[in-house]
Protein backbone atom coordinates (compact mmCIF):
# COMPACT_ATOMS: atom_id res chain seq x y z
CA UNK A 1 0.00 0.00 0.00
CA UNK A 2 1.39 3.48 -1.28
CA UNK A 3 -0.36 5.15 1.78
CA UNK A 4 1.23 3.02 4.26
CA UNK A 5 4.26 4.54 5.77
CA UNK A 6 6.36 4.37 9.37
CA UNK A 7 5.81 6.92 11.38
CA UNK A 8 8.72 9.30 11.27
CA UNK A 9 7.99 11.66 14.29
CA UNK A 10 6.31 10.55 17.24
CA UNK A 11 3.57 12.01 18.46
CA UNK A 12 4.40 11.16 22.19
CA UNK A 13 7.44 13.68 21.99
CA UNK A 14 5.31 16.61 21.50
CA UNK A 15 2.78 15.36 24.01
CA UNK A 16 5.80 14.88 26.38
CA UNK A 17 7.15 18.47 25.50
CA UNK A 18 3.60 19.29 26.47
CA UNK A 19 3.91 17.90 29.80
CA UNK A 20 7.31 19.16 30.59
CA UNK A 21 6.19 22.89 29.29
CA UNK A 22 3.29 22.16 31.83
CA UNK A 23 5.24 21.18 35.08
CA UNK A 24 7.89 24.06 33.74
CA UNK A 25 5.12 26.53 33.93
CA UNK A 26 4.09 25.27 37.09
CA UNK A 27 6.73 25.16 39.12
CA UNK A 28 7.17 28.57 37.97
CA UNK A 29 4.04 29.44 39.05
CA UNK A 30 5.05 27.96 42.52
CA UNK A 31 7.90 29.67 42.75
CA UNK A 32 10.18 27.18 42.89
CA UNK A 33 12.01 28.03 39.67
CA UNK A 34 11.84 31.63 41.03
CA UNK A 35 13.63 31.76 43.96
CA UNK A 36 15.01 34.81 42.99
CA UNK A 37 11.52 36.50 44.70
CA UNK A 38 12.40 35.56 47.71
CA UNK A 39 15.78 36.32 47.79
CA UNK A 40 14.44 39.73 47.24
CA UNK A 41 12.47 39.76 49.88
CA UNK A 42 15.09 38.76 52.09
CA UNK A 43 17.73 40.91 50.28
CA UNK A 44 15.54 44.52 50.96
CA UNK A 45 14.63 43.33 54.50
CA UNK A 46 18.25 42.39 55.50
CA UNK A 47 19.50 45.76 53.92
CA UNK A 48 17.18 48.00 55.69
CA UNK A 49 17.21 46.53 59.30
CA UNK A 50 15.55 49.23 60.72
CA UNK A 51 13.47 50.69 58.51
CA UNK A 52 11.50 47.85 56.74
CA UNK A 53 9.34 48.11 54.30
CA UNK A 54 7.13 45.73 56.07
CA UNK A 55 7.10 46.92 59.72
CA UNK A 56 4.13 47.08 60.49
CA UNK A 57 4.17 50.78 61.89
CA UNK A 58 5.81 51.57 58.56
CA UNK A 59 2.92 50.31 56.54
CA UNK A 60 0.30 52.15 58.52
CA UNK A 61 2.50 55.15 58.46
CA UNK A 62 2.79 55.00 54.33
CA UNK A 63 -1.15 55.06 54.55
CA UNK A 64 -1.79 51.19 53.70
CA UNK A 65 -5.46 49.88 54.61
CA UNK A 66 -5.18 47.97 57.81
CA UNK A 67 -7.88 45.48 59.97
CA UNK A 68 -6.86 44.44 63.51
CA UNK A 69 -4.94 45.71 66.49
CA UNK A 70 -1.72 48.03 65.53
CA UNK A 71 0.53 46.08 68.02
CA UNK A 72 -0.26 42.74 67.09
CA UNK A 73 2.62 40.63 66.75
CA UNK A 74 2.29 39.32 63.18
CA UNK A 75 1.19 40.97 60.17
CA UNK A 76 -0.55 39.96 56.76
CA UNK A 77 0.09 41.78 53.64
CA UNK A 78 -2.30 41.00 51.06
CA UNK A 79 -1.66 41.64 47.63
CA UNK A 80 -4.92 41.62 45.39
CA UNK A 81 -6.58 43.08 43.07
CA UNK A 82 -10.74 43.72 42.72
CA UNK A 83 -11.69 42.00 39.31
CA UNK A 84 -9.61 38.94 40.29
CA UNK A 85 -11.70 35.59 41.15
CA UNK A 86 -8.96 34.23 43.20
CA UNK A 87 -9.15 37.06 45.34
CA UNK A 88 -12.72 36.75 45.97
CA UNK A 89 -12.87 33.12 46.69
CA UNK A 90 -9.87 34.21 49.48
CA UNK A 91 -11.98 36.82 50.81
CA UNK A 92 -15.52 34.79 51.02
CA UNK A 93 -13.80 31.09 52.50
CA UNK A 94 -10.21 32.23 53.96
CA UNK A 95 -10.50 36.02 55.44
CA UNK A 96 -13.99 35.21 57.61
CA UNK A 97 -11.98 32.48 59.26
CA UNK A 98 -8.10 34.82 59.58
CA UNK A 99 -10.18 37.72 60.94
CA UNK A 100 -12.48 35.26 63.56
CA UNK A 101 -9.41 33.24 64.53
CA UNK A 102 -6.15 35.79 64.97
CA UNK A 103 -7.35 39.24 63.52
CA UNK A 104 -10.39 39.89 66.45
CA UNK A 105 -8.52 37.87 69.11
CA UNK A 106 -5.27 40.53 68.78
CA UNK A 107 -2.82 38.29 67.46
CA UNK A 108 -2.45 39.28 63.74
CA UNK A 109 -2.87 42.60 61.51
CA UNK A 110 -4.10 42.82 58.25
CA UNK A 111 -2.51 45.13 55.56
CA UNK A 112 -4.24 45.39 51.78
CA UNK A 113 -1.86 46.69 49.18
CA UNK A 114 -3.09 47.24 45.89
CA UNK A 115 -2.07 44.97 42.71
CA UNK A 116 -4.55 45.79 39.85
CA UNK A 117 -3.25 43.74 36.98
CA UNK A 118 -6.71 41.77 36.66
CA UNK A 119 -8.22 44.08 33.54
CA UNK A 120 -8.50 47.92 32.25
CA UNK A 121 -10.89 48.80 35.07
CA UNK A 122 -9.38 47.66 38.06
CA UNK A 123 -7.01 50.49 38.43
CA UNK A 124 -10.32 52.53 39.00
CA UNK A 125 -11.49 50.31 41.70
CA UNK A 126 -7.89 50.81 43.63
CA UNK A 127 -7.96 54.23 43.34
CA UNK A 128 -11.17 54.56 44.95
CA UNK A 129 -11.03 51.81 47.60
CA UNK A 130 -8.07 53.87 48.73
CA UNK A 131 -10.50 57.16 48.58
CA UNK A 132 -12.69 55.07 50.84
CA UNK A 133 -9.66 54.45 53.37
CA UNK A 134 -9.26 58.35 53.65
CA UNK A 135 -12.80 58.04 55.74
CA UNK A 136 -11.74 54.75 56.97
CA UNK A 137 -14.19 53.00 55.26
CA UNK A 138 -11.96 50.41 52.98
CA UNK A 139 -12.96 47.55 54.44
CA UNK A 140 -16.88 48.51 54.05
CA UNK A 141 -15.86 49.22 50.34
CA UNK A 142 -13.80 45.74 49.91
CA UNK A 143 -16.54 43.90 51.08
CA UNK A 144 -18.66 45.81 48.94
CA UNK A 145 -16.95 44.86 45.79
CA UNK A 146 -15.91 41.25 46.31
CA UNK A 147 -19.58 40.73 47.47
CA UNK A 148 -20.47 42.02 44.16
CA UNK A 149 -17.77 41.08 41.86
CA UNK A 150 -18.39 40.31 37.99
CA UNK A 151 -16.39 39.19 34.87
CA UNK A 152 -13.17 41.35 34.26
CA UNK A 153 -13.75 44.55 32.44
CA UNK A 154 -17.37 43.64 32.33
CA UNK A 155 -17.94 47.03 33.46
CA UNK A 156 -19.26 46.23 37.08
CA UNK A 157 -16.20 48.38 38.26
CA UNK A 158 -16.59 51.57 36.00
CA UNK A 159 -16.36 55.01 37.25
CA UNK A 160 -20.40 55.48 37.63
CA UNK A 161 -21.01 51.63 39.23
CA UNK A 162 -17.84 53.19 41.84
CA UNK A 163 -19.56 55.77 42.55
CA UNK A 164 -22.69 53.87 43.31
CA UNK A 165 -21.04 51.60 45.17
CA UNK A 166 -19.36 53.82 47.05
CA UNK A 167 -22.75 55.48 47.90
CA UNK A 168 -23.92 52.64 49.42
CA UNK A 169 -21.80 53.03 52.32
CA UNK A 170 -23.50 54.57 55.11
CA UNK A 171 -21.29 57.99 56.67
CA UNK A 172 -19.17 58.28 53.25
CA UNK A 173 -18.90 61.14 52.67
CA UNK A 174 -19.55 61.20 48.88
CA UNK A 175 -18.61 64.73 47.81
CA UNK A 176 -14.82 64.07 49.32
CA UNK A 177 -14.91 60.67 47.51
CA UNK A 178 -15.64 62.18 44.07
CA UNK A 179 -12.89 64.50 44.51
CA UNK A 180 -10.73 62.11 45.64
CA UNK A 181 -11.41 59.84 42.70
CA UNK A 182 -11.99 62.39 39.96
CA UNK A 183 -8.63 63.78 40.52
CA UNK A 184 -6.75 60.45 40.98
CA UNK A 185 -5.60 61.52 44.10
CA UNK A 186 -3.84 58.06 45.24
CA UNK A 187 -2.49 57.10 41.91
CA UNK A 188 0.91 57.13 43.04
CA UNK A 189 0.08 55.14 45.66
CA UNK A 190 -1.23 52.59 44.14
CA UNK A 191 1.68 52.69 41.45
CA UNK A 192 4.16 52.64 44.38
CA UNK A 193 2.46 49.38 45.76
CA UNK A 194 2.55 48.00 42.13
CA UNK A 195 6.21 48.69 42.36
CA UNK A 196 6.55 47.08 45.59
CA UNK A 197 4.55 43.74 44.18
CA UNK A 198 6.71 43.22 41.38
CA UNK A 199 9.98 43.69 43.45
CA UNK A 200 8.81 40.68 45.35
CA UNK A 201 7.72 38.80 42.40
CA UNK A 202 4.70 39.47 42.41
CA UNK A 203 3.03 39.56 38.91
CA UNK A 204 -0.75 37.40 39.81
CA UNK A 205 -3.07 37.62 42.81
CA UNK A 206 -3.66 37.31 45.53
CA UNK A 207 -0.14 36.63 46.85
CA UNK A 208 0.67 37.38 50.67
CA UNK A 209 3.77 37.76 53.00
CA UNK A 210 3.51 36.88 56.46
CA UNK A 211 6.14 38.80 58.79
CA UNK A 212 6.71 39.55 62.57
CA UNK A 213 5.09 42.93 62.52
CA UNK A 214 7.82 45.15 64.33
CA UNK A 215 10.59 44.63 62.48
CA UNK A 216 8.70 43.04 59.09
CA UNK A 217 11.23 40.20 59.43
CA UNK A 218 10.83 36.29 59.45
CA UNK A 219 8.89 36.89 56.16
CA UNK A 220 6.49 33.82 54.71
CA UNK A 221 5.29 34.01 51.28
CA UNK A 222 1.82 32.28 50.74
CA UNK A 223 1.05 32.34 46.75
CA UNK A 224 -2.51 32.05 46.20
CA UNK A 225 -5.96 32.00 47.33
CA UNK A 226 -5.14 29.11 49.94
CA UNK A 227 -7.41 27.40 52.19
CA UNK A 228 -7.45 28.70 56.33
CA UNK A 229 -4.78 25.86 57.28
CA UNK A 230 -1.96 27.41 55.15
CA UNK A 231 -2.31 30.36 56.68
CA UNK A 232 -2.74 29.03 60.34
CA UNK A 233 0.44 26.66 59.86
CA UNK A 234 2.82 29.40 59.02
CA UNK A 235 0.83 31.82 61.57
CA UNK A 236 0.99 29.24 64.22
CA UNK A 237 4.53 28.68 63.73
CA UNK A 238 5.29 32.74 63.99
CA UNK A 239 3.26 32.34 67.54
CA UNK A 240 5.05 29.57 69.08
CA UNK A 241 8.73 31.21 68.42
CA UNK B 1 -24.73 1.42 8.48
CA UNK B 2 -22.41 -0.21 10.34
CA UNK B 3 -21.91 1.01 14.21
CA UNK B 4 -19.04 0.02 16.45
CA UNK B 5 -19.30 0.55 20.08
CA UNK B 6 -15.96 2.48 21.58
CA UNK B 7 -15.92 0.05 24.24
CA UNK B 8 -13.99 -2.44 22.19
CA UNK B 9 -11.30 -0.22 20.78
CA UNK B 10 -10.89 0.12 24.95
CA UNK B 11 -11.07 -3.58 25.39
CA UNK B 12 -8.68 -4.36 23.29
CA UNK B 13 -5.87 -1.56 24.70
CA UNK B 14 -6.45 -1.90 28.26
CA UNK B 15 -7.01 -6.03 28.13
CA UNK B 16 -3.26 -4.95 28.91
CA UNK B 17 -1.86 -3.85 32.00
CA UNK B 18 1.12 -2.06 31.15
CA UNK B 19 -1.78 0.44 29.22
CA UNK B 20 -4.15 0.87 31.89
CA UNK B 21 -0.63 1.66 34.20
CA UNK B 22 0.46 4.36 31.19
CA UNK B 23 -3.58 5.98 31.43
CA UNK B 24 -3.33 6.13 35.43
CA UNK B 25 0.88 7.33 34.81
CA UNK B 26 -0.52 10.17 32.35
CA UNK B 27 -3.74 11.52 33.61
CA UNK B 28 -2.35 11.61 37.62
CA UNK B 29 0.32 14.49 36.48
CA UNK B 30 -2.60 16.11 34.49
CA UNK B 31 -4.68 16.24 37.05
CA UNK B 32 -2.37 17.33 39.50
CA UNK B 33 -1.38 20.09 36.84
CA UNK B 34 -5.06 21.54 36.42
CA UNK B 35 -5.87 21.49 40.05
CA UNK B 36 -2.63 23.44 40.72
CA UNK B 37 -3.12 26.00 38.26
CA UNK B 38 -6.89 26.04 39.02
CA UNK B 39 -5.44 26.65 42.63
CA UNK B 40 -7.00 23.52 44.40
CA UNK B 41 -3.64 21.67 44.87
CA UNK B 42 -0.89 23.74 47.40
CA UNK B 43 2.52 22.38 47.75
CA UNK B 44 3.42 25.19 50.22
CA UNK B 45 3.46 25.98 52.73
CA UNK B 46 1.39 22.64 53.44
CA UNK B 47 0.17 20.25 50.80
CA UNK B 48 -3.34 21.04 50.42
CA UNK B 49 -6.12 19.70 48.15
CA UNK B 50 -8.98 22.64 48.22
CA UNK B 51 -12.38 22.58 46.79
CA UNK B 52 -14.39 25.78 47.02
CA UNK B 53 -17.95 26.02 46.03
CA UNK B 54 -16.54 27.93 42.84
CA UNK B 55 -14.48 25.87 41.47
CA UNK B 56 -16.85 22.46 41.33
CA UNK B 57 -17.77 23.12 37.81
CA UNK B 58 -14.54 23.35 36.45
CA UNK B 59 -12.74 20.30 38.75
CA UNK B 60 -15.60 17.98 37.34
CA UNK B 61 -14.37 18.96 33.64
CA UNK B 62 -10.34 19.35 34.46
CA UNK B 63 -10.96 15.46 36.24
CA UNK B 64 -12.86 14.01 33.26
CA UNK B 65 -9.98 15.75 30.63
CA UNK B 66 -7.23 14.60 33.03
CA UNK B 67 -8.80 10.42 32.69
CA UNK B 68 -9.68 11.74 28.61
CA UNK B 69 -6.22 12.30 28.12
CA UNK B 70 -4.47 9.85 30.11
CA UNK B 71 -6.80 7.05 28.26
CA UNK B 72 -6.34 8.57 24.67
CA UNK B 73 -2.35 9.02 25.50
CA UNK B 74 -2.35 5.35 26.46
CA UNK B 75 -4.54 4.76 23.25
CA UNK B 76 -1.70 6.14 21.46
CA UNK B 77 1.20 4.18 22.32
CA UNK B 78 -0.95 1.38 22.02
CA UNK B 79 -1.09 2.12 17.79
CA UNK B 80 2.48 3.63 17.59
CA UNK B 81 3.49 0.44 18.94
CA UNK B 82 1.13 -1.59 16.22
CA UNK B 83 1.24 1.10 13.30
CA UNK B 84 3.00 -1.49 11.41
CA UNK B 85 0.92 -4.56 11.84
CA UNK B 86 -2.29 -2.13 11.70
CA UNK B 87 -1.52 -0.56 8.94
CA UNK B 88 -1.92 3.00 9.45
CA UNK B 89 -1.18 5.81 7.72
CA UNK B 90 0.96 8.44 8.72
CA UNK B 91 -1.40 11.04 8.35
CA UNK B 92 -3.93 9.58 10.19
CA UNK B 93 -2.22 8.76 13.19
CA UNK B 94 -0.79 12.21 13.36
CA UNK B 95 -4.68 13.33 13.26
CA UNK B 96 -5.15 11.26 16.29
CA UNK B 97 -2.24 12.28 18.28
CA UNK B 98 -2.55 16.07 17.17
CA UNK B 99 -5.95 15.90 18.26
CA UNK B 100 -5.07 15.27 21.94
CA UNK B 101 -2.57 17.88 22.05
CA UNK B 102 -4.86 20.57 20.73
CA UNK B 103 -6.90 19.23 23.37
CA UNK B 104 -4.28 19.14 25.97
CA UNK B 105 -3.53 22.76 25.19
CA UNK B 106 -6.86 23.52 24.77
CA UNK B 107 -7.97 22.98 28.40
CA UNK B 108 -4.54 24.05 29.54
CA UNK B 109 -4.49 27.14 28.27
CA UNK B 110 -7.70 27.90 30.08
CA UNK B 111 -6.25 27.55 33.40
CA UNK B 112 -2.60 27.85 32.72
CA UNK B 113 -2.04 30.03 29.49
CA UNK B 114 -2.94 33.50 31.38
CA UNK B 115 -0.18 33.30 33.94
CA UNK B 116 2.01 32.61 30.50
CA UNK B 117 0.57 35.70 28.77
CA UNK B 118 -0.20 38.02 31.98
CA UNK B 119 3.01 39.64 31.46
CA UNK B 120 2.75 41.03 28.44
CA UNK B 121 1.26 44.21 28.57
CA UNK B 122 -1.77 45.63 27.10
CA UNK B 123 -2.39 42.18 24.69
CA UNK B 124 -1.79 39.85 27.91
CA UNK B 125 -4.46 41.65 29.65
CA UNK B 126 -7.06 41.41 26.98
CA UNK B 127 -5.95 37.16 26.67
CA UNK B 128 -5.76 36.89 30.33
CA UNK B 129 -9.32 38.19 30.37
CA UNK B 130 -10.56 35.90 27.71
CA UNK B 131 -9.06 32.92 29.15
CA UNK B 132 -10.36 33.33 32.84
CA UNK B 133 -13.94 34.67 31.47
CA UNK B 134 -14.07 31.49 28.73
CA UNK B 135 -12.48 29.04 30.96
CA UNK B 136 -15.54 26.62 31.59
CA UNK B 137 -16.09 27.13 27.21
CA UNK B 138 -12.68 26.36 26.43
CA UNK B 139 -12.78 22.89 29.03
CA UNK B 140 -16.05 22.22 27.13
CA UNK B 141 -14.37 22.45 23.76
CA UNK B 142 -11.53 20.71 24.87
CA UNK B 143 -13.75 17.93 26.20
CA UNK B 144 -15.07 17.51 22.70
CA UNK B 145 -12.11 17.77 20.86
CA UNK B 146 -10.88 14.79 23.16
CA UNK B 147 -14.16 12.94 22.41
CA UNK B 148 -13.49 13.09 18.97
CA UNK B 149 -10.16 11.91 19.46
CA UNK B 150 -10.85 9.31 20.76
CA UNK B 151 -13.26 7.85 18.51
CA UNK B 152 -10.74 8.76 16.05
CA UNK B 153 -8.08 6.57 17.66
CA UNK B 154 -11.04 4.10 18.42
CA UNK B 155 -11.56 3.57 14.43
CA UNK B 156 -8.12 3.50 13.79
CA UNK B 157 -7.80 0.33 16.83
CA UNK B 158 -10.69 -1.11 15.53
CA UNK B 159 -10.14 -0.96 11.71
CA UNK B 160 -7.88 -4.38 12.52
CA UNK B 161 -11.04 -5.92 12.29
CA UNK B 162 -11.65 -6.50 8.48
CA UNK B 163 -14.98 -6.96 7.47
CA UNK B 164 -15.61 -8.65 4.73
CA UNK B 165 -17.73 -7.14 2.37
CA UNK B 166 -19.09 -10.65 -0.05
CA UNK B 167 -20.21 -11.97 3.65
CA UNK B 168 -20.89 -9.43 6.07
CA UNK B 169 -20.93 -11.62 8.81
CA UNK B 170 -18.02 -12.76 8.72
CA UNK B 171 -15.14 -11.47 10.33
CA UNK B 172 -11.78 -11.98 9.67
CA UNK B 173 -9.57 -10.62 12.94
CA UNK B 174 -5.96 -9.45 12.40
CA UNK B 175 -3.00 -10.84 14.38
CA UNK B 176 -2.71 -7.06 16.23
CA UNK B 177 -5.62 -8.19 18.16
CA UNK B 178 -4.50 -9.98 21.72
CA UNK B 179 -4.79 -13.77 21.47
CA UNK B 180 -7.46 -13.72 23.83
CA UNK B 181 -9.86 -11.14 21.80
CA UNK B 182 -9.53 -13.02 18.92
CA UNK B 183 -11.52 -15.96 20.09
CA UNK B 184 -14.24 -12.80 21.39
CA UNK B 185 -17.62 -13.22 19.66
CA UNK B 186 -16.92 -9.78 18.07
CA UNK B 187 -20.32 -9.33 16.80
CA UNK B 188 -21.32 -8.48 20.08
CA UNK B 189 -19.96 -5.16 19.35
CA UNK B 190 -20.72 -4.86 15.83
CA UNK B 191 -24.13 -3.96 14.49
CA UNK B 192 -25.27 -4.53 11.04
CA UNK B 193 -28.04 -2.55 9.58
Amino acid sequence: MSGVRKMKVNPLSVIAIMTVFGFGTLLYSQGVLSLDHRVAVMAQIDSTESESPFSLSNLIEQGSPYLGNPSAPITIIDFSDFQCHLCARYVKNTEPLINETYIQTGQVALVFKHLPNRGFDSMGAHLAAQCTDEQGKFWQFHKLLYENQQGIDSGWVNEDNLKKFASQIPGLDIERFNSCFDTQKYKEFVDRDVKLANSQGFFDTPNFIIVNSIDGSDPQIIRGAQPFPAFQSVIEQKLQR
Amino acid sequence: MIMISIPLSMRVVFSIPTYILIAIVMAIPFWILFNVFDQLIFFEPIWIFYLSEDAITGFILTTIISILMGMLVSMNIYVIRHSSKLKISRASLFSGSSLSIISGVCSSCSSVGFLLISTFGTAGIIASNLLTIYQIPLRIVSLAILIFALYYIHKRIVQSCVIDTIQPRSIIITETLPRELRDTDLSMHIMFP
